[in-house]
């Protein structure tokens, strides 16, 4: 077990990110942190994939001087993942700080649950 | 191959086009595209049901040049194109009903804007519905977030934008955990097309490898998808999120969008997975608790409400529990059950939403539930098709809520163990659904002598009430004829496995 | 076979049709088209019950186990003619109670509904078919309840609403398990377990049977789920209560009636704890509704605590399985549906005419009315069971039938029981004739006599007539209740 751990330090601290990322996304009530949260869980989503696409002692599979043998590369698909899952990425986070935004000009506050609070106060 | 077979792929590709082309036009050029769009789009569905049903098998329509392995692939199946078709037309409905109330609450300059996002709305429920790719489907998952918080806050108040923002945040937890699943699940097989995956899970599951990250998988796809779907206790977002936003995006969100998701996750469980598998990851059995208190925590919830939206939107988080309680169940015919009350809720749901809205204009706007007294007697026809949706909600004969309840019932009495709690909360769960519908519906049927209301937008709107016609009718074809439609769902399933 | 769609499908579209027209230019206009209505229903049902016996109309399937059908059989017949001829006379008695009611054109929109959906129950050819009815009869006869609108109705309206939800839910918590066990879902005489089924899956099958026992109890105003009644009837116009004690609450009864002889079979249910709790329910309820009768003070709200009682009379017969409690019970049936309406339409006159409702405000009663009173007497005699009356017929084959079950104990505390409950009728129904008659010194006031309208006195009359009949001339009645026993016994 702790063998396994170590050989995938990478992996583990994906999941170690991924949960700080989570947790914070979760539990934090000021919007700008959340939003933080939200991009730590992502990066180490993004980590994981790396990770497991890399092979050590491969390299990427651009190729330059002809065709090489398939040992030789790298599995490029988790590459193309992250690429996909940074764009998704992206736009998630600027939907998410224009949300941040229009709050902040009516409430002029970050927290989400004093906005809450306020929202029920003028009963709308 | 068949002409038709190029439908599936053209109905989601014609959703993005005319959500791009939207974007550069008028509101009323949007407005016709949005129709004729989805007037097609209830076409081009139409026809591919007809043809798997015809054929009886389901087909894969490859993206592109590349074959299985690497390309991205597209399967249409009976249930793929029956929950198209069904999801078209409960959107075409819902923003017919709702047309007059968005012009009302949204921005003048903004309502092309609305158009562009049901049409992409619309392609990433299609994709998510017909798409073979776990990738793929989670970037639509995504696309489907971002628009549907887009519907929440067109309309421009504090308690939408807040509600956009819990929503996405608990999307995000949701699809963070999704696509970790999905991560996990590459990692464990190398591939990403659902039916390779599927082969590579049942060599691992056989061979005993794997056993708990594979089990950790499950459990982060099936969270994930329950949390963006609303399953109790995720579903605090919920009724803020349904209760503000304008009446289309309301009736869209609580019976398309969420029901994309448990679609996804029902297409998981059989695609991906594997129904064995899964059932005997006891998983299943989270799921199943989780819905049985979600059928009683929401309804308890929507008595103590005084809000009539919010009411509405909090019988929702009891009727998904609906949903997961036969998901839960484990068997054929639970699942079927389920399927079925996806459609049955939708069509309810929508035109509870709708029928509301026509009763809340006309007693000044307000949506307090004393202040509905009489309110049947001020708009009739949204008066007859809210005690329709009241009385297929309880599951009264007739209508489409009973025959979910039978169907969950007669999955329930094969379940030799989850049977008496299926059964018992059924009953709960009906009971309570009577206390606060019916209430209401007494309610707006009291007279009362104060007369003067200032109509807000509807009266006398022949659109509005040809619409709630149009819900009445599908209502009761599912109450009444349902049995073809349980057929095809469960030639459907047939196809799934 | 149409007719019987007929009998059902008019009245409820001429009842729909009254709701959803404008107002009549006059209110003799309405009560013509309402006349002519009522009386084609009646002669649809009529025609249905003798051209269509022993056919099925299966109309369409729910789903492809679960037919809607239709079939006119004996016990149909018992319970459709008490239907039409209670429906008739209450509906003649409203055209003058309901003349200074608001809202007259909806009171007969509903009214014409549950008449269909009455003729609906009694005519379902599976169980199916009675719980959906049975729902929609809930339905549409909660606005009659609700109808003057005041906040105690609506609050009896809900109290209804939610007790008959419950029962149908049981009900139906009941038909999945029969649905799965069980065969088919027809009613058949002597039941459709099958004895495989009844030998793997009893508990089962027995829980679901006690469960069904109790949901559509509800509705016949059994213990322990009766509180509904006392409520719902008080709150309704008389002529709607009328309709309500006697006939919609039989719907209850026939449902049981329909679970257990026709779906479980006797041969399953008999010396089972089942019995003897259904029993044991029934007999607390007859003891519990005389007893709160004889201490009611409000006429309306006793005569409904006294139909739970009866009802109960009727369950018992039923309970203890012998062709003579059975026959007794299904007489009482009929007995009961009479004589009940009869003194709810009474209750309904002396309200209308004296705006009084409390039984010591009647004092005299007897000098104003004493025709209306007279016929008042006669069918609480009835009630009593006294010969000659219809009731007592009824009683005394109940008891005998019991007696003749050699279930240990209630073989004779049954019948105890229902003689001690007979003596508390006497007791809660004849003080209102005594105080009617005979006033006393100290009444000082002249009393005038003033009889109700024709429109008023006839039904009571006609009802009064039938169950003094019963009585005279029951050998038709059990001949006729003797070939349904051969049957499901």
């Amino acid at each position: 077990m702790g063998a396994n751990l170590l050989n995938n330090y990478g992996e583990a601290v994906a999941m170690i990110l991924f949960g700080i990322g989570f947790g914070n996304l979760l539990l934090q009530s000021n919007l700008i942190k959340k939003i933080i949260g939200l991009n730590i869980m992502d990066t180490a989503i993004y980590l994981f994939l790396a990770e497991k696409g890399y092979i050590s002692g491969r390299v990427a599979p651009i190729v330059t001087d002809g065709v090489q043998s398939v040992e030789a590369y790298i599995n490029p698909i988790p590459s193309g993942l992250v690429l996909t899952g940074i764009v998704v990425s992206v736009s998630v986070s600027a939907l998410m700080l224009s949300i941040t935004v229009r709050l902040y000009q009516r409430y002029l506050t970050l927290d989400l649950d004093e906005i809450t609070l306020r929202l029920k106060k003028e009963g709308l | 191959m068949d002409f038709v077979q190029n439908f599936p792929a053209v109905s989601i590709l014609l959703c993005l086009f005319a959500g791009i082309v939207s974007s550069g036009l008028k509101k009323n050029a949007a407005r016709r595209i949005n129709r004729a769009l989805l007037l097609t789009e209830i076409f081009l569905n139409a026809c591919v049901l007809a043809y798997t049903a015809g054929t009886g098998e389901s087909y894969v329509y490859v993206m592109g040049k590349f074959p299985a392995p690497w390309g991205n692939e597209i399967r249409a199946g009976v249930l793929e194109a029956l929950t198209a078709l069904f999801f078209c037309i409960i959107m075409l409905l819902s923003l017919e009903g709702g047309r007059k109330k968005l012009a009302d609450e949204v921005e003048e300059g903004k309502t092309f804007l609305y158009y562009v996002l049901t049409d992409l709305l619309l392609s990433s429920l299609l994709a998510l519905v017909y798409t073979n790719d776990l990738f793929t489907a989670y970037v639509f998952v995504e696309i489907n977030t971002i628009t549907a918080c887009g519907l929440i806050m067109i309309r421009q108040n504090g308690r939408t934008i807040e509600a956009a923002a819990r929503y996405m945040i608990m999307s995000l937890l949701g699809s963070g955990l999704l696509l970790m699943g999905i991560c996990m699940l590459y990692d464990l097989t190398g591939h990403l097309l659902m039916s390779n995956i599927r082969e590579q899970v049942a060599l691992i599951y056989a061979a005993g490898d794997y056993r708990i990250p594979l089990l950790v998988t499950i459990a982060l796809i099936s969270v994930g998808l329950s949390i963006k779907s609303a399953l109790f206790p995720f579903h605090a977002w919920l009724p803020d999120a349904y209760g503000y936003s304008t009446v289309s995006s309301a009736a869209i969100l609580s019976s398309l969008v969420s029901k994309g998701y448990i679609f996804l996750l029902i297409k998981i469980i059989y695609r991906v997975i594997g129904f064995e598998i899964f059932y005997n990851s006891r998983i299943i059995n989270i799921l199943f608790i989780f819905a049985l208190m979600a059928m009683v925590f929401g309804s308890l919830s929507a008595i103590r409400e005084n809000d009539v939206r919010r009411m509405i939107a909090f019988s929702s988080v009891a009727q998904i529990g609906y949903i997961y309680m036969g998901i839960g169940m484990g068997t054929q015919a639970g699942m079927s059950a389920s399927i079925f009350h996806i459609f049955s809720h939708a069509a309810t749901k929508s035109l509870l939403f709708i029928a509301a809205i026509g009763l809340t204009d006309v007693s000044d706007g307000s949506r307090k539930f004393l202040s509905l007294t009489g309110a049947a007697y001020r708009d009739k026809w949204a008066g007859v098709a809210f005690t329709v949706g009241s009385l297929s909600m309880v599951g009264v004969p007739l209508f489409s809520g009973f025959i979910s309840k039978l169907l969950f019932a007669q999955a329930a009495v094969q379940n030799e163990m989850k049977m008496l709690p299926a059964l018992i909360v059924l009953g709960i769960s009906t009971i309570l659904n009577a206390i606060y519908f019916m209430k209401t519906v007494i309610r707006i049927y009291t007279p009362v002598e104060h007369t003067h209301y200032d109509t807000v937008t509807f009266k006398n709107i022949k659109s509005y009430a040809v619409t709630l016609v149009c819900f009445v009718v599908v209502n009761v074809i599912l109450g009444v004829s349902s049995q073809p439609i349980v057929d095809l769902i469960e030639q459907g399933l047939a196809m799934f496995s | 076979m149409y007719y019987i769609l007929l009998a059902i499908v008019f009245p409820v579209i001429s009842g729909i049709y009254l709701l959803v027209r404008g107002e009549m230019k006059s209110r003799r206009r309405l009560l013509a088209t309402v006349t002519i209505m009522l009386l084609a229903t009646a002669g649809f049902a009529g025609l249905a019950l003798c051209l269509g016996r022993d056919g099925l109309l299966s109309l369409f399937n729910l789903t492809d186990r679960l037919p809607v059908l239709f079939k006119v059989d004996e016990v149909s017949v018992v319970f459709s003619l008490m239907t039409i001829i209670v429906c008739l006379c209450a509906g003649v008695f409203s055209f003058e109670y309901m003349k200074h009611e608001e809202k007259e054109k909806r009171y007969y929109g509903f009214y014409l509904i549950v008449f269909g959906v009455l003729l609906a129950l009694c005519f379902a050819g599976n169980l199916i078919t009675f719980y959906l009815f049975f729902e929609i009869l809930t339905l549409t006869s909660m606005p009659l309840v609700l109808h003057t609108g005041t906040k105690e109705a609506i609050m009896a309206g809900m109290k209804y609403l939610f007790y008959s939800l419950c029962g149908a839910y049981m009900a139906l918590f009941g038909l999945y398990f029969i649905e799965r066990y069980g065969n088919t879902l027809s009613f058949s005489a002597g039941g459709v377990i099958s004895e495989t089924a009844a030998a793997q899956h009893g508990g089962m099958l027995l829980l679901a049977a006690a469960v069904m026992l109790v949901g559509f109890g509800v509705k016949a105003g059994m213990f322990p789920m009766h509180a509904w009644l006392t409520a719902a009837h008080p709150a309704a116009p008389a002529p709607a209560s009328a309709v309500l004690s006697a006939v919609i609450v039989k719907a209850g009864v026939l449902g049981i009636f329909r679970v257990v002889y026709y779906i479980f079979g006797v041969s399953f249910l008999r010396g089972t704890w089942v019995q003897t709790f259904w029993m044991v329910l029934t007999l607390v309820t007859v003891f519990m509704g005389s007893m709160l009768a004889y201490r009611e003070p409000v006429l309306k709200k006793r005569l409904a605590y006294s139909t739970i009682s009866q009802l109960s009379y009727i369950l018992f017969g039923f309970a203890v399985m012998t062709g003579g409690s059975v026959t007794g019970g299904l007489l009482h049936v009929l007995c009961h549906g009479f004589i009940k309406a009869a003194l709810f339409l009474c209750a309904g006159a002396i309200i209308y005419m004296t705006k009084k409702t409390r039984v010591e405000e009647l004092r005299g009663i007897g000098k104003e009315m004493p025709l209306l009173m007279w016929c008042y007497t006669i069918v609480s005699l009835g009630l009593i069971g006294i010969p000659p009356m219809g009731g007592f017929i009824s009683k005394w084959y109940l008891a005998m039938g019991a007696l003749s079950s050699r279930i240990s104990g209630f073989s004779w505390i049954g019948p105890v029981i229902l003689l001690v409950s007979a003596l508390l009728t006497a007791g809660y129904l004849l003080p209102l004739t005594i105080q009617g008659f005979f006033p006393g010194e100290d009444s000082s006031e002249t009393i005038k006599k003033k009889e109700p309208p024709l429109f008023m006195t006839a039904p009571v009359l006609v009802l009064t007539v039938l169950s003094v009949a019963i009585g005279l001339f029951p050998g038709r009645i059990t001949d006729y209740l003797s070939r349904i026993i051969e049957k499901i016994i």
